[in-house]
Parts: C-alpha cells; sequence; structure tokens
C-alpha cells in the first residue's frame, strides 16, 4: 500500500471535496490509503501527488470517476434499516396514493419517488418491492422510481440489477427473493417487472438539480453526512425546493436536520420519523 | 468452532470410503451416500456444512442436481464437486450453479484440505462480518431514538420560540404588554 504524506491529505481532500462534495476526515490517513491505494497502483503512479495531477490531466475524467468509485460508501443492503420501509408501507405511500387519486376514473394515479443516494439499487428496488407488495394491480398508477448517485460504477450495477448472495441474503426473505429476482448460479437478477419501474442516473448532489421534476416522496438517507455543514444547508434546501407541498422526506436514522433545514418539521409515525415542508 | 460436518457423496465404494476414512481422521463429521438419490434424502434431513459429491453418478441425480438441491434447500452449504479430468466443461458448469471448487480425479488430498481450510475461513470471515453488522445495527438503532427524540424536542421548541418571538415583534401592541403577553406564553408552556 502506497503511504500519504501529510501534504498529499490535504491536496487529495481538496480535490476529492471539488469532484464531489464529499468532506474526508484529514486526521483519517488510513482512509485515503485503504480507498486510493490500489487506484493509484493500478495507473502505475508512486505517489497519491502523481496520482492527483495524472486525474486532473485526464481529459477523459476517467480516473476522476475511478477516484469517486473508491471512494464512495456503497450500501449493499436491501431493506437496510426496517422503520423507513414500514413507515412507506403503512404511512406516506397510503396517504400520497390518497392525496393523488384523480376522481375521474380513467386517469391514472401518478407518483414519483426519488432515491437520491441510491448507490447501487437496493433502496430503491426495496420501494419497488414495497409498492408491488401494496398494489398488485399497477395498471391505474403510473409509479416513476428515480434513483442517482455520484458513483458510475454503483449506477450501472444498480441498473443492471446483479447481485451476489452476500448482498441479498440480509433484509430478504426467501419467498421475497423467489418472487422478484432470477437465480442465476451465486447471483440474483431483480425480474423485469420490477426493473421497469426505475430508473438510474448519475447525479452529483452538490450541483443544481435540473430537469428533475418534483418528487411525491424523497429518500436522502446516509449521505449528507460526508458532507459539511454548509453543504447539507445547500442540499436539503435544494431538496425542499422539488419536493411536493404535501410530499414527505425520509433522512437516514441517525440523521438530524437540526440547524440544518428551517423548512422541513419533523413528524413521528410509530418509531419513524419524516420530514414534510412547513 | 463446532466441527464441519461433510457429506460425502460418490457410487465408487472405493472412493467413497477412502474420502469417509480420511476425512474422519481429520476430524470431520462424515456422512456418506452411494447416489444422488439417498444424497437428496440425506440433504433434506441433516444440516451439513460442506458437500462432496462426484459428477457422473447413476440415476437421474448426478453431481449437478446434487448442487441444485444443496442449494434451494440452504445457499451456505458449500459444494466441492469431483470430476474426471475429461469434464472439465462440466466443471464449469457446475460452479456456474453454485459450486464453490472441483477436484479432478485422482484426488489429491492436500489439495483436497486445501479447499475446505479456504472454505472455513471464508466462512469465519463472514460471521465476522454479520457480528459487526449486527453491533452496527444495535448501535445505529440506540443512537437513532436518541437522535429522533432530541429532533422532536428541538423542533417543538422552536415552534414556542417563533410564538414567542412574533408576540414580541407584534407592533400593533405597546412594548409593556408585548413582554407581558411573551411572559405569559412562556410560563403557559
Amino acid at each position: 500500500m502506497i503511504k500519504i504524506k501529510p501534504v498529499e491529505i490535504k491536496t487529495i481532500s481538496q480535490y476529492i471535496y471539488d469532484i464531489s462534495g464529499i468532506h474526508l476526515d484529514q486526521n483519517k490517513t488510513y482512509l485515503f490509503e485503504t480507498r486510493l491505494s490500489s487506484v493509484a497502483e493500478s495507473l502505475g503512479c508512486k505517489s497519491y501527488e502523481e496520482l492527483h495531477n495524472k486525474a486532473k490531466a485526464d481529459r477523459s475524467k476517467k480516473i476522476e470517476r475511478q477516484i469517486i468509485d473508491a471512494i464512495s460508501t456503497n450500501e449493499t443492503l436491501f431493506f437496510r434499516d426496517k422503520g423507513p420501509f414500514e413507515l412507506l408501507q403503512h404511512k406516506l405511500l397510503p396517504e400520497i396514493i390518497d392525496a393523488r387519486t384523480p376522481k375521474s376514473p380513467t386517469l391514472k394515479t401518478s407518483i414519483k419517488i426519488w432515491s437520491a443516494a441510491a448507490s447501487t439499487g437496493q433502496e430503491l428496488y426495496s420501494i419497488a418491492i414495497i409498492i408491488k407488495e401494496l398494489i398488485p394491480d399497477l395498471s391505474r398508477f403510473q409509479i416513476k422510481l428515480f434513483g442517482t448517485d455520484i458513483s458510475d460504477s454503483a449506477i450501472s450495477q444498480a441498473s443492471y440489477g446483479k447481485y451476489n448472495k452476500f448482498e441479498i441474503e440480509r433484509g430478504l426473505a426467501r419467498p421475497q427473493l423467489q418472487k422478484y429476482f432470477t437465480s442465476m448460479g451465486e447471483f440474483w437478477k431483480i425480474r423485469d417487472e420490477l426493473r421497469a419501474m426505475v430508473t438510474f442516473r448519475k447525479m452529483n448532489l452538490m450541483l443544481p438539480f435540473t430537469g428533475i421534476g418534483k418528487f411525491d416522496i424523497i429518500f436522502c438517507r446516509n449521505v449528507a453526512i460526508y458532507f459539511t455543514l454548509q453543504d447539507r444547508k445547500k442540499l436539503f434546501n435544494k431538496i425542499a425546493d422539488c419536493l411536493a407541498d404535501d410530499g414527505f422526506l425520509v433522512i437516514g436514522s441517525t440523521e438530524s436536520l437540526t440547524g440544518v433545514c428551517p423548512r422541513f418539521i419533523p413528524k413521528r409515525h410509530l418509531r419513524s420519523i419524516f420530514y414534510q415542508k412547513k | 468452532m463446532n466441527k464441519l460436518s461433510i457429506l460425502v457423496v460418490d457410487d465408487d465404494p472405493v472412493i467413497r470410503h477412502l474420502l469417509e476414512q480420511r476425512l474422519k481422521k481429520a476430524n470431520y463429521t462424515v456422512e456418506v451416500a452411494e447416489d444422488g438419490h439417498i444424497a437428496e434424502k440425506l440433504i433434506q434431513k441433516n444440516p451439513y456444512d460442506i458437500i462432496l459429491t462426484d459428477l457422473m453418478m447413476p440415476g437421474e441425480i448426478g453431481g449437478i442436481e446434487v448442487i441444485e438441491i444443496a442449494k434451494e434447500k440452504d445457499n451456505n452449504i458449500e459444494v466441492i464437486l469431483i470430476t474426471a479430468h475429461s469434464s472439465v466443461d462440466s466443471a464449469v458448469e457446475a460452479m456456474k450453479k453454485g459450486a464453490i471448487d472441483y477436484l479432478e480425479k485422482p484426488i489429491n488430498f492436500d489439495e483436497l484440505f486445501l479447499r475446505i481450510e479456504k472454505i472455513i475461513t471464508v466462512r469465519s470471515l463472514l460471521r465476522n462480518a454479520r457480528d459487526i453488522y449486527d453491533a452496527k445495527d444495535a448501535t445505529e438503532h440506540a443512537a437513532s431514538e436518541t437522535i429522533q427524540n432530541l429532533e422532536l424536542i428541538a423542533a417543538q421548541l422552536q415552534q414556542r420560540l417563533d410564538v414567542v418571538e412574533n408576540e414580541l415583534r407584534d407592533e400593533a401592541k405597546g412594548p409593556e404588554a408585548r413582554i407581558e403577553n411573551a411572559l405569559n406564553l412562556i410560563a403557559g408552556m
């Protein structure tokens, strides 16, 4: 493993912040080394300074993408933390369905949900499974599930929807697994009917949210923790802009919006908290 | 650590016996099946950590089917396939079905024990990972209760502050009345 010099930590962490908004603690030397050493070595770099220079000079941005992939943490569980999904099933979806069902029976109920840090897709597919279980006949619905992440490789895995048995065995019960996935040896692939409900796109949450429209429910879990307070404020302000006035926001169960975004108020349902606009 | 339990499936009595003896000597719990049908019954009845199965066996249940039966019952069962030298293609197919490894005949026991030790290492790593996940979940759960309670309390306090602030800024009233009302509001909270 290539050792990082103190002076390199400063430049590399600034570079990572510039390309991703991820704020890495400069004291965590091991984090830089465990995440970036193999990227540096694979490119034949002897130091992180060399890696930094190579990345900046690379017009194709391939190295930049490799660095983002290496530095971003990919969540690998379906139904990670039951709370938000029970909340979705028993409170948020029923309320949104009520509010969005048109008076005319010929019109469809349109619902848009966004997973802002979709990683490799488990959260969004978990949401899709809940929707399928709650609404067996989707013909009267137009449901759009949108997932974004900063990592290219995470997005492509999410789009493909193929998971190994370790990524799948926690969180998913056997009947759900067999109902919604096809077995491929040691792997499981999401079935087309669920795959068709979702769209994934690469997106940096630090940049303006252009052309994504308004959402009824937004999941933004366990990503803002990697941002500075100032960037967190900007992020949730932009999220408030693209959330419907009666829509719902769900953040990570150990996250807080106190002192971050006064436009949201927390509300409790059973053992979970969700946010609505004031 | 618990003793690893291994099922040996082979229609050749010599190989079956040899495997049984060598594995028992190495202190594993070993059971044997002389064909795929007996193996199926045993797999359904007993929990095994590892299954060592011959690829080609008489009857409808061969090595590939044994893999399917084992994986269907419990995805954590690891299957090592024993193949003749000429059937490497089938071995690749077996790996696709979920076999963890294959051995060519004649069996090299050093190699077999190395494979088994590798499986044990992977299993203990997985168990560690699960334990760490569970510990993380427990910590996260406790932290989230505290944070969520504080979040709601902070929001309530903010709301009260807003009410008091509105009262204090109400220019329709005189300063003394505003202070008086604000104090009453605070006292009533």
